[in-house]
Order: structure tokens, then sequence, then C-alpha cells
């Protein structure tokens, strides 16, 4: 076997320029496969890592998610947060205002989301994975402060706003006490257009009672389903609707981003599938093109008493060679590759993604060129060993 | 023992049939040195493929040992040009990515001989053959003769009983045309070997034991 792999090898390297370009095509097939796999691995991990993070939390919304955007069907009532007070294993029950209002600075008058709620509650919801970059967070004292988004401050208004800074919220005055670092890809729409009050100060700015958005906690994750389930039953009872409310645990977002990933991820195997093909149709034409410049080399061997299975399994070998060593090189290439992509990605959104290269890719990928070598290899091979030794010995 | 009865081969170009070999029975006793002669296109190399396994017959049979080679698998022909021929090309016919000792030690390589053993061999075949100082040169390095007695000691390395040369002195001067025959000659007197040659060279001829004339086809009385 020794004997075979060193012979098959001498062939390869006697073969430099077009054995390298074939070994290039495979590099970059598996490249592809594990690069676009590690990313998208990163990707999941870093957005359900953040979610999981909220495991306890079930959000309630009075409508709900019809495709991609959210209806809303009205908002909640006190009646509402007090039967919610009855379920059994709650932790904490938070709830949120918002709405539109006209918002002055120096003169200028824009509309804005004013967003109000337990100062608590939004601190853990927003601040913890955004952050500030000025200033700090509201305490539940202060009727007259505010904390800005990073869009609110920098592009709303002419001038850039600061902590300090007067506006006038439906022509109440407060002061800016803290402003928001840019929110990434999950948190911009949330907090980057946003004005944060504390409750109380919402509901009178905006004139309203009402509660568009109910945070529940609970001790046990386990039961946050079931509680999730309880809860839009019992909203819906109070308005005589089958789905007036939305009960979202952190689990049943993490599962619907698993399934949105797993799409994701369908998507890029196939984009490195097609990679695949195109390499291993250029291995198979490599073989090919070998075996016929090489038609009278095989002769020789033939007439000198090679079988044909003599034949087979060296032309087999070469294939196996090359193509083995374009999963290793692809496999290397693909990790530096998944590593610049991911630092790309996390840079344009924000989210902090690493490329995670698991094992198994890498010997997936490995193996999944090993295989395409040799079906690729095969047909050529086989035409090689079918030779009759006489002609073969005569070509060329 | 070589013999063949009423060996033909028809080969089809197109729409044309060439009929190559006509009916031929020969007989070729172990230990012979016999050549063929005969003009281009008599069917010389025909013939020599069909005794050398090479090839199989349109009709008719080759006996090798009493074995009728026409009903052998692909296999076992494989094995009998391994073991029992050794063949030696016009165009010597070396592989050019494989230096002297590596071309010679080939056969053994598909006879399954250990790796140490058939480099050994394939140096002493060559130091037989004058080229002891040339092991390691590739086919591309070394004159058309030098090459001649690669592929001389490449035929040997299986230790045949019948030693085929179609034209061994062709493609060499005269010069290295007498080396290889000399050589072919010790391998007949001094180790009994069956040298059959074809050449269309009468003094190349002279040197065998007997001769046979070919012309369309045909073995001449």
């Amino acid at each position: 076997m020794r004997d075979k792999f060193l012979l098959a090898f001498r062939s390869i390297k006697e073969r430099k320029a077009r054995s390298i370009l074939t070994v290039l095509g495979i590099a970059v097939g598996i490249a592809a496969i594990v690069a676009l796999m590690s990313v998208g691995y990163g990707m999941e991990h870093a957005i359900t890592g953040e979610l999981t993070e909220m495991a306890d939390m079930i959000s309630v919304m009075p409508g709900e998610i019809r495709g991609a955007t959210y209806v809303e069907r009205g908002s909640f009532t006190d009646r509402d947060v007090s039967d919610l007070q009855r379920i059994g294993g709650i932790k904490d029950i938070s709830t949120m205002t918002y709405d539109a209002a006209k918002v002055e600075y120096r003169n200028e008058n824009v509309p804005i989301f004013v967003f109000g709620g337990d100062t608590k509650e939004l601190e853990g919801f927003y601040v913890d994975p955004v952050g500030l970059k000025e200033g700090r967070w509201l305490r539940e004292n202060d009727y007259k402060g505010c904390v800005i988004g990073d869009r609110v401050a920098n592009d709303f208004f002419d001038e850039v706003l600061h902590v300090n800074d007067k506006l006038v919220i439906n022509g109440e005055k407060f002061i800016v006490v803290g402003v928001f670092e840019k929110g990434d890809m999950l948190y911009s729409n949330d907090v980057d257009r946003n004005i944060f009050l504390t409750l109380r100060a919402a509901k009178e700015v905006l004139r309203t009672d009402e509660i568009k958005y109910i945070i529940v906690r609970v001790y046990e994750i386990d039961e946050a389903e079931g509680i999730a389930e309880e809860i839009e039953e019992r909203i819906n009872d109070n308005h005589g609707l089958d789905d007036f409310a939305m009960a979202m645990t952190m689990g049943s977002m993490i599962e619907m981003m698993g399934d949105i990933f797993n799409i994701i991820r369908g998507v890029l195997a196939g984009i490195a599938a097609i990679a695949l093909i195109v390499a291993s149709i250029g291995i198979m034409n490599t073989m090919l093109m070998s075996v016929m410049e090489r038609t009278h080399e095989i002769g020789v061997m033939k007439a000198i008493g090679a079988k044909s299975s003599d034949v087979l399994s060296l032309f087999l070998l070469e294939s196996s060679i090359v193509s083995l060593m374009g999963g290793v090189i692809g496999c290397l290439l693909g990790w530096v590759v998944a590593k610049v992509l991911s630092f790309l990605a996390s840079t344009a959104s924000g989210l902090e993604i690493a490329a995670i290269v698991k094992p198994e890719v890498l010997l997936g990928g490995i193996a999944v060129a090993l295989i395409v070598g040799v079906l690729s290899g095969f047909y050529p091979a086989r035409k090689a060993s079918k030779m009759s030794p006489v002609e073969a010995v005569r070509y060329g | 023992m070589i013999h063949t009865e009423n060996l033909s081969k028809t080969y089809r170009m197109g729409e044309v049939e060439v009929q190559a070999l006509r009916d031929v029975n020969l007989e070729i006793k172990d230990g012979e040195f016999i050549a063929i002669i005969g003009p281009s296109g008599s069917g010389k190399s025909t013939l020599l493929n069909l005794l050398g396994c090479l090839d199989k017959p349109t009709s008719g049979a080759v006996f090798i040992d009493g074995i009728n080679t026409g009903k052998l698998s692909e296999n076992a022909l494989a094995e009998i040009r391994r073991e029992k021929i050794g063949f030696i090309f016009q165009q010597f016919n070396l592989i050019h990515t494989l230096n002297a000792l590596e071309n010679v030690a080939l056969p053994m390589f598909f006879a399954g001989v250990g790796r140490e053993a058939r480099l050994k061999k394939a140096e002493e075949l060559l130091v037989k053959v004058g080229l002891g100082d040339r092991i390691y040169h590739k086919p591309s390095e070394l004159s058309g003769g030098q090459q001649q007695r690669v592929a001389i000691a490449r035929s040997l390395s299986n230790d045949p009983e019948v030693v085929i040369g179609d034209e061994p002195t062709g493609n060499v001067d005269t010069e290295a045309g007498d080396a290889i025959m000399d050589i072919l000659e010790g391998l007949n007197r001094d180790e009994g070997r069956t040298i059959i040659v074809v050449t269309h060279d009468a003094e190349i001829a002279a040197r065998a034991g007997r001769t046979k004339r070919m012309r369309d086809g045909k073995v001449l009385d």
C-alpha cells in the first residue's frame, strides 16, 4: 500500500501545476462549507446566547405577529395586570407603555416614541446589553429625567444632544440624564429611536393609563411555557377574544430563531454544495485528462503485468490524495475565512459574533472532500483500468 | 513451449476490415532464439502482441505451456505477462516519471515483491546490462541504447521464461544495437531463456538460431 501511495504521489508531483489547481478547486469548495457553517453557528450562538440570558422572562403584548409585522389589537387594563398577579410561579410583573410624542429641542419639533416602564426592569432589558455612552440610567424618582437613544441624540435634531440638555416632551420639560450607545442588530429598533422615562412620567406626558407591554419574570424557567399559556388565556378571557394577547417566552423565541437559523444554514450549505459540485467536476476533468495523457503509460503498466485492479486503485488513490489535500487545506482556509467573515459581520451588525468552528464540521469537510474525490475519480480510473494494453501502448 | 493454431487477427478501421494475421501455425520450443522478419505491415507486431498476451486473437489460439491463452481471464493474462513473459518495445516504453531503478522494479511491484527485495534485484539487473552507474537516472537523462538496456533489465525482473522483443534495436544506433543483441544472445545462451525477436534487419536476424519470414499476415516456410 505504501508503495502504491508513493507511486500515486509521484505522479501527482510530476503534474504539479494541474494538481495544485485541482487541490485549490476542492479547497475552495470545502472552505466555503466550513466558513459558512461556522459563521452560521457563530451567529446563532451570539443571538440565542443573548436571549438565553433572559430565559426567565415572558413578554406579553396586546396583539400578534403576522409574518414579520406586529399587529397591535389594543392595550392591557389594570384588571389584566391584577389577574396576572394571581397566577402562581410569577416572580415579578412590570408594565410599560409607549406612544409617539411631540419633542422639542431649541425650537425644533420632532415626533419621537416615548417609552415608560419600571426602571429596574428596563435597565435589565436595555441598559445591560446596550450600555450608556454618557450619563446614567433613570432612577425610580427621576420624574423629570430622560435617557435617549443614539439616533435621538445624533440624528433627529440639528444639534447633537448631550447629558444635561433640556427637552420638552408634549409640553413638559425633561432633562437628559443619559445617552445610550448605538444598539446592535437586536436592539437598534427598540433603543436608538426612543426616549425612555419612568412609568409615572410617561403616563403623565402621554396622558394615558394604557399598558402596551408587560414583562413577566418567573421563578422556574421550566414553567415559563405553561405560565405563558395561562397568561394568554386569562387576558383573552378578559377581552372576550381568542387571540388578543401574545405571551412569548424566551424559549419560544429561541426556538423561532432556531428555525430561522436552520433555513439560513440550509441556504449556506446549498451555496457551498454548488461550489463543491464545481470542484468535483474539476477533479473528474483533471483525472480524465490525466488518464488520456497517460494512456500510453497505462498500456505499459498492463504490458508488464499490472492487473486492471492495480490500475484502478492507482488512479483512485491519486484522486483521493488530491481531494484529501484539498479537504485539509480547505478546512484551514475555511477556518481563517470564518474568522474574517465573523469579524466583518460583528463590525457591520454591532453584535459580537465569533465564528464557531466545530470539529465535526472540519471532519465532515474532509470526509466530503474524500467522498467527492473517490466518486469523481472513479469514472476516469475505471476507464483507465479497462484499456486494452496493446491499444494503450500503441497510443502516443 | 509456445505454439499457435490457425491464429488470425482482423482489425476494423472504420468501414474497412484489415486482416493482419491469417491462419498462423507456429511452434517455438523452450530455449529457442527465433527472429521473425518481414516488411512493414506483414503482421510481425500483431503476432508478437498475441504471443505476448497483450491482445486476443479474432480466431485460432495461442498456447503457452499447453494453456490456451484465449480462454483466460484478464487477470490471468496479466499474471502470464507478469510471470512468464518479458516484453521489450521498439520505443523502450519506460515510465518517464520513474528513474531507471524504479522502472526495472515496477513489474516486481505489481507481482507483490517487497520494496527492499525488488530494489536490490533491480539494481543487480541494471548492473547486468551495464548500467550500474545510471540507476537513479530518469529515462530523459539516458541515451536510446541505455533506455533500451533499462527496458531489457525490466523485462527480466520477474525472471520470465520468454523474452519478446518488438524491433528492440529499431531505435538505437548500430553499436548500441549490437550491444543489445549481445545481451539477448547471452540470455539465450547462458540462461536458456526463449527469445522471440521481430526485426526487419537481416543482420540482426542472422544472430538468431532460427528465422521465420512473414508476408501479408502469413508465416512463410
